[in-house]
C-alpha cells in the first residue's frame, strides 16, 4: 500500500531535497530565505487545511480564521502579558483549536454548503471583532514589531526553527492520514451515508478532523507572526481563506504534498511577479483560469496521473 | 466605548431609516447574486468586482456630463450596460465552457474572473479613491419624523421597491423570467423541452451582473468609491442570501432588511462594533435556520 | 430477535409504511416480499435508523432501538446491505471491508498507527467467505455490478453483525451470480449463525431458501408464516403472486 511517500524509491529524492533546504541559507541572500520561510508556514496552513478538505470532504471556507485566531492569541500574549514565550508558543495552536472546536461544533451539523456558510459566517464574526476592537488587537493596522527571544532572533534561526516545526507536523499528519481514523475520514468524505450504516459516529469524527486541522493552522499562525512579526486582521479575512483552498487546488488536493507545492507557487507568484508589475493578482487569475481549463487536479496530481497512468485515485499515493 | 447617541424616537427612527436604504442598495446587489446563484447554483464571487465597477463607471460617465443631475441618471442607467457588457464578455469567452463541470470549477472561476477584475480596474482608475456627488435634486436633507434625512437615502427608499418590484414582474410575467425560474428548479427539464440551457445561463449570469453594477451605480454617491470594494459587498451580499434562503429573492429583501438594519442599530448601540452586529445576526439566523428563513430554490 | 410492531411512516402525506409487523427469530432466515412501492426498502430504512418511524415500534433484543441513529443501530448488531450499491467507489475492496472493520473493532480514532496494523485478518477472512479475495486491491468502482452487490455484503459484514439485512441481494446477479449469492446467504446461516432478513422479488430464490416470509402490500403487512402457507394465502394470491412470477 505504502510506495507512496516514505517508500525507498522516493525516500533518496525527499532527503537530498531536505539537505538541500538544510544549506540554503548560507548560500542564498537573506530575502530568498525569508520567502522560503513564508512558503513553509503558508505550506502548513495549507495541508492543514487539505486534512478536512481534500481528505474529509467538508467545506471549510474560512479555515484563515483559525489561523489568524492562532496568530493573534501568540501575538497578543507576546506583547500584552508579561507571560513567557513558551505559554506563548502553545496557546496559539490550543486558542485555534479551541475556537475550531467551537465553530466545528456548531456546524458539522450542517450538511456541506451551510456547513461552509456558517463557517464563514463565524469566522466573519471574528474578523471583525479584531478589526474594530483597536485597543486591544491594534484593529485595522494590527500589531508590529512583536519581539521574539534571542533565540529566533535572525532570519536564519527562524528558517530552521520553522523547518524543523514544519517536518515534525508533516510527519504527524502522515501518520494520521495512515491511520484508521485517516482511512474512515476518507471514507466519509467518498460516502458518509455508509459509514453511519457501518457505525462510523460521522459528525463525531468531522468534528475531530476539525480540531486537528485547527490545531495545526493555529501552529501556523503562530510560526507567521516568528516571521512577519506582526499581525493584521487581513489573515482573518475570507479572501485569504479562498486563496489558501486555492492552494490546495493548485497542488493537487489528494495527494500527500499537493497543498505545500500549491502554497510555493502562489508565495513564489506573489513575491517574484509582485517585484515586476503591482499587477500580479491578475496573473494569479488568468493562471488560476489557465489551471481550471487544463489542469483540474491540480499540478502534482496531473504529474502523478501521467507518470502513473491512471486515474488519481484514493489519497495516501504520496 | 460609549454608547452612541440617546436613544430618542427621532433617532430611532433616523437610524431605521438609514438602515432601511442601506438595505435596498444591499437588496439590489444580492437579488443578483441571488438570482445566478438559484440558475447557474454557484456562488458569484465576482459580483463585488461587477459592483464595484459600476460604481467606478457611474463615477466616469457622470464626470464625462459634467456631473449634474443629467449626468448622474445617464450613469445610472449606463453604468450597469457597462457592467452587463463585461459580464457577457467574460461569459462567452470563457465561462460558457465550464457549464458541464462540477461547481466547484465555476466557483474558482468566479473567484479568478475576481482578482482578474480587480486588477483590471486598478489599471484603468489607478488605485486611488474617487467620489461624486449626488445630483442637485437630491443633495442635502430632508427632517423626517423630527431628524434630518438625507435625501439621497429618501431616493434609494423609493427605488428600492421599485426594484423589487420590477424583479418581480420579470420572473413571473416574462417568457425568460419563468424560464429563468423554471432552469433554477430543474435544469435538465428545460433542456428537455428544447431550450438552450446554456443561453438562459448566460442570460441569468448577465442580469445578474447588470443587478450588481446598478448596485454599485446606486451607491456610489453614498460612499467614497475604492479598490477594496468588491471583497466588502461580496461576502456580505453571500451572506444575505444564504440566510434569505439560496435563489429566493424575496429572501434576498429579508436578509437586505435584516443587515442593514442590524447595522444602523449597531451604530446606535456600540458605533465601533456596529459591523459586528450583521455578522451577529447572520451566525444566530443560521444556526436557528441553516437552511434560510425563506425557502431555498434549491 | 427483532421485533417490529405497527410501524407507520409517511412522506409529505403519503403513507409508505402503514401498519408493519415483522418478527424474525434467531438464526432464521426471514424474506420480506411485496410489490413495488409496498414499502420494503423504507420499512430496511426504519429498522436501520436511516428514517424515522412515526408510530410503531421496533424492539432488538429487548431494547427498542426505533429512532436511534444508524450508527447506534449498527453498534447493535444490525447490519444492512443497500439496494443500490453504496460502496466506497474509490476505495479498493480491500479498504471497504476495512472501513467497516475499523469502526466494528472501534479502532476509528487511532491516530498514529497505520491502518493496516489494525483489522487486516478479519478483512482477508470476510472477502474470502464471500470469494473476493482475488480482488482485493482492485478499486471497487471497478467491479462488474455482480462483485459490486457481493461487496456490499462483504462491507455489511465488517461490523460482525447478528442481524444482517439485506435490500435485494440478488438484483441484477446473472443466474451463475445469483446462485452463489444463495450458497453465501446459506452459509452465513448455518456457519456463522447469522441471522437474516432480505427482500427480493425473485420468488424461487425467496421460496427456496426462506424459512418464513412476510407479505407486504401499500404499506402493510398482509402476513408472516412459512412458505407454503403464504403460497396458499388467498390475499396473497390476488394481490400478488396471482398471474404473475
Amino acid at each position: 500500500m505504502s510506495k507512496g511517500f516514505f517508500g525507498l524509491k522516493s525516500f533518496i529524492p525527499v532527503a537530498g531535497f531536505l539537505i538541500i533546504l538544510l544549506i540554503l541559507p548560507g548560500i542564498i541572500p537573506r530575502f530568498y530565505t525569508y520567502i522560503l520561510t513564508l512558503i513553509f508556514v503558508t505550506g502548513l496552513l495549507a495541508m492543514s487545511l487539505n486534512l478536512v478538505v481534500g481528505h474529509g470532504g467538508l467545506f471549510q471556507f474560512h479555515h484563515c480564521a483559525f489561523y489568524g485566531v492562532g496568530a493573534y492569541a501568540f501575538a497578543l500574549i507576546l506583547t500584552k502579558t508579561s507571560l513567557p514565550t513558551w505559554v506563548a508558543f502553545v496557546a496559539g495552536p490550543l486558542m485555534a483549536a479551541t475556537v475550531g472546536l467551537i465553530i466545528g461544533w456548531l456546524c458539522v451539523r450542517l450538511n456541506k454548503l451551510y456547513f461552509g456558510m456558517l463557517q464563514i459566517a463565524l469566522g466573519s464574526l471574528i474578523w471583525a471583532v479584531a478589526f474594530r476592537w483597536y485597543s486591544l488587537t491594534g484593529g485595522d493596522d494590527g500589531i508590529h514589531g512583536i519581539p521574539m527571544p534571542a533565540l529566533l532572533d535572525s532570519i536564519n534561526s527562524a528558517y530552521y526553527f520553522i523547518l524543523i516545526l514544519l517536518l515534525i507536523c508533516l510527519i504527524v499528519l502522515y501518520l494520521i492520514l495512515k491511520s484508521p481514523f485517516g482511512l474512515t475520514l476518507r471514507a466519509i468524505r467518498d460516502n458518509p451515508e455508509r459509514c453511519e450504516t457501518v457505525g462510523v459516529n460521522v459528525k463525531l469524527h468531522k468534528l475531530a478532523a476539525i480540531v486537528i486541522a485547527t490545531f495545526f493552522a493555529g501552529i501556523a499562525g503562530t510560526l507567521f507572526v516568528v516571521v512577519e512579526r506582526s499581525v493584521f486582521p487581513d489573515l482573518l479575512f475570507w479572501v485569504f481563506s479562498l486563496e489558501v483552498f486555492i492552494m490546495c487546488l493548485l497542488g493537487g488536493w489528494f495527494t500527500f504534498p499537493g497543498p505545500i507545492l500549491g502554497a510555493a507557487m502562489m508565495v513564489s507568484l506573489r513575491t517574484f511577479v509582485g517585484a515586476y508589475t503591482e499587477y500580479w493578482t491578475l496573473i494569479v487569475g488568468v493562471i488560476l483560469i489557465l489551471l481550471i481549463f487544463f489542469l483540474p487536479e491540480g499540478v502534482l496530481g496531473y504529474l502523478i496521473r501521467k507518470s502513473k497512468g491512471l486515474r488519481v485515485g484514493s489519497a495516501g499515493e504520496g | 466605548m460609549d454608547l452612541g447617541q440617546t436613544i430618542t424616537i427621532p433617532a430611532l427612527c433616523s437610524h431605521l431609516l438609514v438602515g432601511l436604504s442601506r438595505a435596498m442598495i444591499l437588496f439590489v446587489v444580492t437579488s443578483g447574486m441571488s438570482f445566478v446563484l438559484g440558475v447557474l447554483r454557484v456562488p458569484n464571487v465576482a459580483h463585488g468586482s461587477l459592483y464595484m465597477i459600476g460604481a467606478f463607471s457611474a463615477f466616469s460617465i457622470s464626470t464625462l456630463l459634467g456631473g449634474g443631475s443629467t449626468g448622474f441618471l445617464v450613469a445610472l442607467v449606463l453604468a450597469p450596460l457597462v457592467v452587463a457588457l463585461v459580464s457577457l464578455i467574460a461569459e462567452r469567452s470563457l465561462f460558457c465552457h465550464l457549464y458541464e463541470r462540477e461547481h466547484l470549477m465555476l466557483l474558482l472561476f468566479t473567484f479568478a474572473l475576481m482578482l482578474i477584475l480587480g486588477d483590471l480596474v486598478k489599471m484603468v482608475w489607478g488605485p486611488d479613491y474617487r467620489s461624486i456627488m449626488a445630483p442637485e435634486l437630491l443633495r442635502g436633507s430632508a427632517t423626517v419624523f423630527g431628524a434630518p434625512f438625507p435625501r439621497y437615502n429618501l431616493f434609494l427608499l423609493i427605488i428600492g421597491p421599485l426594484v423589487a418590484i420590477g424583479l418581480w414582474l420579470f420572473s413571473n410575467k416574462t417568457k425568460i423570467g419563468k424560464i429563468a425560474r423554471a432552469a433554477a428548479v430543474d435544469r435538465e427539464m428545460v433542456g428537455a423541452i428544447g431550450i438552450n440551457v446554456s443561453r438562459v445561463f448566460a442570460f441569468a449570469f448577465v442580469f445578474g451582473c447588470f443587478l450588481a453594477g446598478l448596485g454599485g451605480a446606486l451607491v456610489s454617491p453614498m460612499v467614497s468609491i475604492t479598490i477594496g470594494m468588491d471583497h466588502d459587498i461580496v461576502m456580505d451580499a453571500f451572506l444575505i442570501v444564504t440566510i434569505g434562503g439560496l435563489g429566493n429573492m424575496w429572501g434576498a429583501l429579508v436578509g437586505s432588511l435584516i443587515f442593514g438594519i442590524t447595522q444602523s442599530f449597531g451604530v446606535l448601540l456600540l458605533p465601533q462594533f456596529a459591523i459586528v452586529f450583521p455578522y451577529l445576526a447572520v451566525v444566530v439566523i443560521l444556526i436557528w435556520r441553516p437552511t434560510g428563513m425563506l425557502k431555498s430554490v434549491w | 430477535m427483532l421485533r417490529v410492531e405497527s410501524l407507520q411512516k409517511s412522506f409529505d402525506g403519503f403513507m409508505a409504511v402503514n401498519g408493519a409487523d415483522l418478527v424474525v427469530e434467531k438464526g432464521e432466515i426471514v424474506a420480506v416480499i411485496g410489490p413495488n412501492g409496498a414499502g420494503k426498502t423504507t420499512l430496511f430504512k426504519l429498522i436501520t435508523g436511516h428514517l424515522r418511524p412515526e408510530k410503531g415500534g421496533i424492539i432488538f433484543k429487548g431494547d427498542s432501538i426505533a429512532g436511534l441513529p444508524p450508527y447506534q443501530i449498527c453498534r447493535r448488531g444490525i447490519s444492512l446491505s443497500f439496494q443500490v450499491v453504496n460502496v466506497f467507489n474509490r476505495m479498493t475492496v480491500s479498504e471497504n471491508v476495512h472501513v467497516a472493520v475499523l469502526s466494528h473493532i472501534k479502532k476509528t480514532s487511532k491516530l498514529f498507527l497505520p491502518a493496516r496494523n489494525h483489522g487486516m485478518r478479519k478483512v482477508r477472512d470476510i472477502l474470502a467467505n464471500v470469494g473476493l479475495i482475488d480482488e482485493s486491491d482492485r478499486v471497487s468502482g471497478s467491479l462488474s455490478h455482480g462483485d459490486q452487490k457481493i461487496l456490499e455484503i462483504a462491507v455489511a459484514l465488517g461490523n460482525d453483525p447478528e442481524l444482517l439485512i439485506l435490500d435485494e441481494p440478488t438484483a441484477g446477479m446473472s443466474p451463475e451470480e445469483t446462485a452463489v449469492t444463495i450458497g453465501l446467504i446459506n452459509r452465513l446461516t448455518s456457519e456463522m449463525g447469522l441471522t437474516i432478513l432480505f427482500c427480493e422479488h425473485d420468488m424461487e430464490l425467496v421460496f427456496s431458501i426462506a424459512h418464513k416470509i412476510m407479505v407486504m402490500q401499500q404499506g402493510r403487512s398482509i402476513i408472516q408464516a412459512g412458505p407454503d402457507e403464504v403460497k396458499n394465502n388467498r390475499q396473497v394470491q390476488d394481490a400478488y403472486l396471482g398471474g404473475a412470477d
